[in-house]
């Protein structure tokens, strides 16, 4: 798709590259084509129906000062019922690196660091990835720490060969014992860490070739 | 200084916490009341805690590490010693069931706030806690009878012979364990070599001392466990049980009292088993006796746990009475008070219900992995019925080094329907921002049937019905929406509806909402259960009228 079909003013959002698990899918939200033919009615506030990924849908964000929010949506609930959900909105912040708007968004509980950006630099860098994923094909994996704690044991050392889902190390965090596990089989390139160490979230811990 | 009369003066005068987080502060707030002068103790990562803030005196133990800080019995000790404190209460958790950390205190010339240290150290070990069962004819849950110590090749090949004889699945224990630390599962006779090592491994960190035992599994199974309190006379009265079923891996995450539907004669027997071992055991100032329910309704004897427990706020709103406050008097020689001897008779007869869920700094999505961080935003719930105990606020760090703890939060009714909508509401009110807690489990738990109507009560249930990543994808997307939204906006922190309200000031926008909508209905304090569609167990989420049209 030619970059000029994309509306300028859509964004991409998903969940951060930080949090993100996998399956979880990004949206893409945009105003309606043409605002003013979506219009209220004489006295009707009704919504403005947003695009979500390039379908007019009936849901509002309504804001009630700096954090809380409640998102309305017409369409989720029983027929002529609304479904609306009470949410925090934490503050924006830039990611320098890619230029993306991080924030928190907690919902039921459940904490989403969620990423925006606008849907057309979506698209460059997603050009930009595949180009570059094609040269790092079955190049070395880095195992970074996902919790900070102490690492109470190392099973591998460099030249080892590991099979998928072998364990490579166990870290203790908050009094339990968590073990770490091969993402794909390959060799111990780096092994970064010793028994003993305090590991903090994104620290390297092992590199597989 | 405080108002005293004769009857109630302070059982000391001054009194040493060795503990930290939540259950710290509890213990400092019932030392105040009393009068008494609390001092606390502190490792370098809680210099700054709400426990140290609270008290009157707070002494540094050492780096954040426990084996460094709140396990050094000579330094807490040394603390106590140093302060002036008469008496030196444990909470749970850390050296709160260490006999020589009790006889250490005594050997000071100090009280211990808990029982006697060869009665801790009798029931602590697990094994010993078995025969004592045995003696009191109390039935215990099948296994083995000796500690093993993986170390020893012998003792390692001997348990794996003694295996086949408990059957399988089986469970690899922690003999000096508690609180589910070091338990491993066991299905198949190969996977128990690994088990026994990995368990012994997490033991040796958690407790100090690395030796396990087997025990059969038995499940499905309730947990079920009895408060009990002692005076220096031998009596031993229970103060009710609770229910502790709703599990995962052997943690607690939600406990009520009392335990739903059982019969007040069942109450009663299951009373006067505890009640017989505590008698045998020699039991003084606070323990309770953990059983398993099976299928059948037989009550199986699993534990002791010699000190306050985790859960202990359920039975003080239901029994009115203050354990810690309790404890203290006890400590200080008092026998069992009128107080006291009125809730165990009322006991087997519940007047009322109290939910307690505990809030960890853990994520559901994945696998309750510890999740510690700096916590952006804490807004407690409030109102009738309502009782938090916590130790953060916002602006705190939760440290990686202790359990991921960090709130409880206890509601309070008539009945169990009402204490479920009560706290149904209050998890509503609860936000927390900055760190992943359990809160979304606990809001999906209180949706669940079988949850609500209690069949299902097992410690397997979460297991089968906690479905983390559907809840959470449904989180993401409304979350993705808002943030989409917001963006659009624009200036969108000025308030208006974002995009999605053009032309509507939010004001009105929302006044609308809530005022067409069906969501509070009746009268304040008329407490009904929706238990209609399925889109109200989106937690927060509501379903209204759609607006006038």
């Amino acid at each position: 798709m030619p970059d000029g079909d994309i509306d300028a003013r859509a964004v991409r959002v998903g969940v951060a590259a930080s949090a993100r698990l996998e399956g979880d899918p990004a949206i893409t939200v945009a105003p309606p084509p043409d605002a003013s033919t979506h219009l209220p009615q004489d006295g009707d506030p009704g919504p403005a129906f947003p695009f979500v990924d390039g379908i007019a849908t009936d849901v509002r964000l309504e804001r009630f000062g700096e954090v809380r929010a409640r998102l309305v949506e017409s369409a989720a609930g029983p027929a002529g019922t609304d479904l609306r959900t009470d949410l925090q909105l934490g503050p924006v912040r830039v990611d320098p690196g890619h230029g993306t708007r991080l924030r928190e968004v907690v919902v039921d509980g459940w904490r989403i660091e969620v990423e925006v950006e606008f849907e057309r630099r979506a698209v460059l860098r997603a050009r930009a990835r595949r180009g570059a994923g094609v040269a790092s094909h079955g190049g070395p994996v880095e195992v970074r720490a996902i919790i900070p704690g102490r690492v109470v044991a190392v099973s591998v050392v460099v030249g080892d060969s590991v099979e998928a889902g072998q364990q490579i190390l166990v870290v203790e965090a908050m009094k339990m014992q968590n073990e770490l596990r091969a993402p794909r089989e390959g060799a111990v390139e780096r092994v970064g860490v010793a028994v003993g160490d305090t590991i903090e979230v994104g620290d390297l811990l092992v590199v597989i070739h | 200084m405080p108002v005293k009369d004769a009857a109630a003066a302070p059982p000391f005068r001054r009194i040493l916490v060795a503990n930290r987080g939540e259950i710290a502060l509890r213990i400092v707030r019932a030392a105040h009341e009393l009068g008494m002068e609390a001092v606390a103790v502190y490792s370098d990562a809680d210099a700054m805690a709400a426990h140290v803030r609270a008290a009157d005196l707070a002494i540094r133990l050492g780096p954040a590490p426990p084996a460094e800080s709140y396990l050094r019995i000579d330094a807490i000790v040394a603390a106590a010693v140093a302060s002036g404190a008469e008496a030196v209460h444990p909470g749970y958790g850390f050296l709160s069931e260490r006999a020589a950390f009790a006889l250490a205190v005594e050997e000071a010339g100090l009280v211990f706030v808990g029982p006697p240290p060869a009665v801790i150290a009798a029931l602590g070990d697990k094994l010993a806690a078995r025969r004592i069962a045995r003696l009191a004819d109390v039935p215990h849950v099948p296994g083995t009878l000796e500690a093993v110590s993986v170390d020893r090749p012998d003792q390692l090949e001997a348990v794996i012979a003694a295996a086949a004889g408990v059957g399988f699945p089986l469970l690899v224990k922690a003999a000096a364990g508690g609180g589910g630390r070091g338990i491993r599962r066991v299905v198949a006779p190969d996977e128990l070599p690994a088990a026994l090592i990995a368990g012994s491994r997490e033991a040796a960190a958690s407790f100090g001392d690395g030796s396990v035992y087997l025990e059969r599994e038995i499940m499905p199974a309730r947990h079920v466990e009895v408060q009990l309190l002692g005076d220096a006379t031998g009596q031993v009265i229970a103060l009710g049980e609770r229910d502790c079923s709703t599990q995962r891996r052997h943690q607690k995450l939600i406990e009520e009292a009392p335990a739903p539907g059982l019969a007040e004669t069942e109450r009663r027997r299951l009373h006067a088993m505890a009640v017989r071992l505590g008698v045998a055991a020699g039991l003084q100032n606070a323990a309770t006796v953990e059983f398993l329910c099976d299928r059948d309704g037989s009550f199986w004897f699993l534990e002791v746990n010699t000190r306050l427990q985790v859960e202990h706020p359920v039975t003080e709103l239901v029994s009115g009475l203050d354990l810690v406050v309790e404890q203290f008097r006890l400590a200080a020689g008092a026998p069992l008070s009128p107080r006291v001897l009125a809730a165990a008779d009322r006991a087997a007869r519940p007047t009322s219900h109290a939910i307690e869920v505990r809030i960890s700094a853990e994520d559901p999505a994945r696998v309750f992995a510890p999740a510690p961080g700096q916590i952006t935003r804490w807004v407690m719930p409030a109102g009738p019925g309502i009782r938090v105990d916590t130790a953060v606020e916002a602006g705190d760090r939760i440290p990686a080094e202790y359990d991921p703890l960090i709130c409880k939060l206890i509601v309070h009714a008539a009945d169990r329907p009402t204490a479920l909508a009560r706290l149904r509401r209050a998890l509503d009110e609860t936000e927390i921002g900055g760190i992943q807690t359990t809160l979304p489990f606990h809001r999906a738990m209180l949706a669940e049937p079988g949850f609500i109507d209690t069949s299902a009560l097992a410690t397997t249930w979460v297991e089968a019905h906690w479905d983390g990543p559907a809840s959470r994808a449904r989180a993401v997307r409304v979350a993705s929406l808002a943030a989409g939204l917001a963006e659009l906006g624009g200036a969108a922190s000025d308030g208006p509806g974002g995009f999605g309200g053009s032309g509507a000031p939010v004001a009105s926008a929302a006044g609308t909402t809530i005022g067409a909508g069906m969501v509070r209905q009746g009268s304040d304090d008329a407490i009904t259960v929706d238990s209609g569609p399925g889109w109200r167990s989106a937690g927060r989420a509501v379903a209204v009228d759609r607006w006038p049209r």
